[in-house]
């Protein structure tokens, strides 16, 4: 496993990559966050040099976490994706489930992200939903950097 | 798994295992020991020799020792009994001093007390703040005294950071002015040489389960010359000199009284190889850059004492919760409470002066027995790969 995330972000100096295989989930959280938490593909940041990157990025004020998302865009559609969290498990498996959803997406269905569809994917609960919100606004906090007729 | 959690508690030393069986076996020795009939009387000789092993472990006599259900009713009985007795004999509010980074059975008791007042009279209480190494000096203690003061509640070895307090010294400092001392002693016994012959401590809470013995059986020294009296908080056929009734758990009890006198076998050669793996580990995890020991100073050498088998260390950069959830492969406290939005940090490292995320972000490893070299660099390595690959997964760490 430690290969091809190495290999998905290649471009990241990447020194140390985690390796869960065979763990189980001792502490209880919904499958889909400690999968996407135990396996963050998309996980860094572009070259600074990279063409057509666009970021977004959010805090929550519930806990002191953060979430960067960068887009690389080619032909109006996001072509590749990276995510940065500081933040519990549930923060870090919303910048990767947030990556790995926008490959392919236009402006228009970048937009179009509901929470409740970011909740249900990740089964974040009520107890976390300032962790769903805060990958909502770092979307959001991308978007922004287009008018909205650009789609 | 690796389990470094031994100050949580620990397994059964295989010898406690052998010494229980024949009280917990249905043709064994199930007597009641305090019936006045033979098989009373063969169970109530296993208790008194339980008793006696307890005792020696800690320099003390065997009718100083008082069975209870373990350190946390030790803890109750000691404050709210000498309290309720001593109480009596004043007429204005009772004083008591303990310190900020005491477990929760202590903090806890004493708010009760503090809300509800013993005996009809009010309870104050000063909850010293240690130092940033986490330690409370005798000179604090002095400082706080009142002429209301009637109890000093002081823990031997903390159970987060492992300080070792001086009670040695502040003992006879006491006794000299007359105020009553208790120590919690569950992290110290077995770990540290107790000599309660030279050290004139009144009341020392124990535990079975920190020391390779059964959960749910612990004891209270309680002092006889001078006598340290107490009230009963447990009432009932007066068992325990009165002090604690109810039936006595024999198989418990005998099971402690072996754990006690293996820890006694075995304390300076534990002592040496578990701190020799404690060090270890510290060395290891100084690979990382921008760690921070909790307790003590950083390279764990100066003056202040630390318990041979707990290491207490905060990372820089990462966040507590991901920190924990990113080891499953290893038993070890952290100071992030998980389960909640609004985590509460351990209460201990803001003590000392930690903020709420270095408090966080911080793991308690705490080392037994079976504990392994192996183990240690096995642990070591998977901590520095988890902490580094969180600190390069954050936008805000700048290596």
């Amino acid at each position: 496993m430690a290969a091809r995330v190495i290999a998905v972000v290649g471009r990241v100096n990447m020194s140390s990559i985690p390796d869960f295989t065979g763990l189980d989930n001792p502490f209880g959280y919904s499958a889909p966050i400690w999968q996407r938490f135990t396996d963050p593909a998309r996980a860094g940041r572009f070259a600074p040099e990279t063409p057509a990157v666009f970021s977004g990025e959010a805090g929550t004020p519930a806990a002191r976490s953060v979430l960067r998302l960068q887009f690389r865009f080619a032909a109006a559609h996001v072509a590749d994706a990276r995510f940065q969290a500081y933040g519990c498990p549930t923060s870090i498996a919303v910048g990767a489930w947030l990556a790995d959803w926008a490959i392919g997406k236009s402006l228009a269905e970048l937009r179009s992200l509901k929470l409740a569809e970011l909740r249900a994917a990740l089964e974040i609960g009520d107890d976390r939903a300032h962790c769903a919100a805060m990958g909502e606004d770092a979307l959001l906090a991308l978007l922004a950097q287009f008018p909205e007729c650009s789609t | 798994m690796i389990y470094l959690d031994y100050a949580a508690t620990t397994p059964l030393d295989p010898r406690v295992f052998e010494a229980m069986l024949p009280y917990l076996r249905p043709d064994g020795v199930f007597a009641n020991p305090a019936s006045t009939h033979a098989a009373g009387f063969k169970a109530r000789a296993a208790v008194e020799r339980a008793r006696a092993q307890v005792a020696a472990l800690i320099g003390a006599e065997p009718g100083e020792i008082v069975w209870t259900s373990g350190a946390t009713e030790s803890n109750n009985l000691a404050i709210k009994g000498a309290l309720e007795f001593r109480g009596s004999a004043t007429s204005n509010f009772l004083h008591i001093i303990t310190s900020r980074t005491e477990h929760k059975c202590v903090l806890d008791t004493c708010r009760h007390l503090e809300a509800h007042g013993i005996s009809g009279r009010a309870v104050r209480v000063t909850y010293l703040k240690p130092s940033k190494l986490g330690v409370v000096t005798s000179e604090d203690v002095l400082a706080a005294l009142t002429p209301e003061t009637l109890l000093v509640s002081l823990m031997w070895v903390n159970n987060e950071i492992g300080v070792v307090q001086n009670i040695e010294r502040l003992a006879p400092l006491l006794r000299e002015r007359g105020v009553l001392l208790h120590v919690d002693a569950a992290q110290a016994a077995g770990k540290l040489p107790i000599d309660l012959q030279r050290t004139p401590v009144d009341l020392l809470s124990l535990s079975a389960h920190k020391v390779y013995g059964p959960k749910g059986i612990g004891a209270l020294f309680v002092r006889r010359r001078p006598r340290a009296r107490l009230n009963p908080q447990m009432h009932g056929g007066g068992h325990e000199q009165g002090m604690r009734s109810g039936t006595l758990a024999t198989h418990q009890i005998i099971g402690m009284g072996a754990a006690f006198a293996a820890a006694k076998a075995d304390l300076e050669t534990d002592a040496a190889r578990i701190g020799g793996l404690r060090d270890l580990l510290w060395s290891r995890l100084q690979l990382l850059p921008r760690i921070h020991r909790n307790g003590g100073d950083e390279n764990g050498t100066a003056a202040i004492a630390i318990a041979p088998h707990l290491l207490n260390v905060s990372f820089e950069g990462v966040e507590g919760e991901s920190l924990r959830a990113s080891l499953p492969e290893l038993a070890v406290s952290s100071g992030s409470a998980c389960s909640s939005a609004t985590a509460e940090p351990s209460y201990v490292l803001r003590a000392l002066g930690r903020d709420d995320e270095m408090a966080n972000a911080s793991l308690r490893f705490s080392i037994g027995r079976s504990t392994t070299a192996s183990e240690i660099e096995r642990a070591a390595a998977l901590v520095i790969q988890q902490v580094q690959w969180l600190r390069e997964l954050s936008p805000l760490w700048a290596a």
